[in-house]
């Protein structure tokens, strides 16, 4: 019987480096003396990397069934759009 | 699009003879993540809220250590990591290699329980507790849901390295070390944010 494989060890090897030095970066990112409005935006972008890597490849999602990332991203359309309402309604106060 | 079974055994072929071809564990798996995602954006979100409604924030009593933060994260990107290499032993039917690599999971994700008490330990030992201000409150809210999350997976995984032991079970049910690590790194996934998010920002 043969069996499937997702990814071989050195990917995820390859990947866990990339995690770590992702965190390391971020960490290092938020201690620079520069506007706060990119740190936020750089590390919440690094982490948004960060998640896609853990989804894409340890969660095997590049290779699944298209239907599962589907199903992951429907939340995040919702959590998009209630955002959308909660932060407009900031700026109007604002 | 390609689509591989993460454990080959007979029994799991039969699962995943499905009207979507996908094992319906696995699709019951993702379903409950996107209803978790849900749960975790209303924490997340009314802290960012609260957050930008609030100039000084967390404000002087709001000290978190970092480095300590920073270890944290490590040690459950490096749980990932196992939990995978786990799951890929199991792929080469090593079962004894796939027990070790879970086993490690668990230490890992006993270790940053452990060390999450030790934070917890410091903030009650200096009185502050999720009612002194609203940013401890925030903190303790979120950080304790995911680590209960965190015991929820450790459990999981205590569950599926027992099936390990027997290869009658291992053969019916190993393919649950797919969900066990779906599940794992959901988990992962959210101190992704939460980190910077709490700890940084």
């Amino acid at each position: 019987m043969t069996v499937a494989q997702h990814s071989s060890n050195k990917t995820y090897i390859v990947i866990w480096v990339w995690l770590m030095a992702l965190v390391l970066a971020g960490v290092g990112i938020a201690e620079l003396h520069i506007s706060k409005t990119a740190i936020v935006a750089t590390v919440l972008v690094l982490s948004t990397i960060k998640a896609f890597l853990v989804a894409m490849h340890y969660m095997h999602l590049k290779t699944d069934r298209r239907m599962l990332a589907f199903v992951l991203i429907a939340p995040f359309i919702l959590v998009a759009l209630a955002l959308c309402v909660v932060f407009s309604s900031r700026l109007i106060q604002l | 699009m390609s689509h591989a079974h993460a454990i080959t055994t007979p029994h799991s072929e039969a699962l995943s003879a499905t009207a979507t071809g996908i094992p319906s564990g696995k699709l019951a798996m993702w379903v409950f993540l996107a209803s978790e995602v849900m749960f975790f954006t209303g924490l997340i979100g009314a802290y960012i809220i609260l957050r930008m409604s609030h100039l000084a924030w967390p404000g002087d009593e709001g000290h978190l250590s970092v480095p300590i933060g920073t270890l944290n994260t490590l040690v459950l990107l490096c749980s990932s990591a196992t939990i995978v290499l786990s799951l890929s032993a199991a792929e080469r039917r090593q079962v004894p290699a796939a027990r070790n690599w879970l086993l490690a999971t668990i230490v890992l994700g006993c270790l940053f329980l452990g060390i999450k008490g030790y934070e917890y330990h410091a903030k009650f030992s200096h009185h502050i507790y999720p009612s002194t201000n609203i940013f401890w409150s925030c903190y303790f809210a979120m950080t304790a849901f995911h680590a209960l999350h965190v015991i929820g997976g450790i459990i999981f995984n205590v569950w599926v390295m027992l099936y390990t032991f027997s290869p009658k079970l291992w053969t019916s049910r190993g393919h649950r070390l797919e969900l066990a690590g779906l599940y794992w790194h959901f988990v992962d996934i959210v101190w992704i944010f939460l980190f910077p998010l709490v700890y940084l920002l």
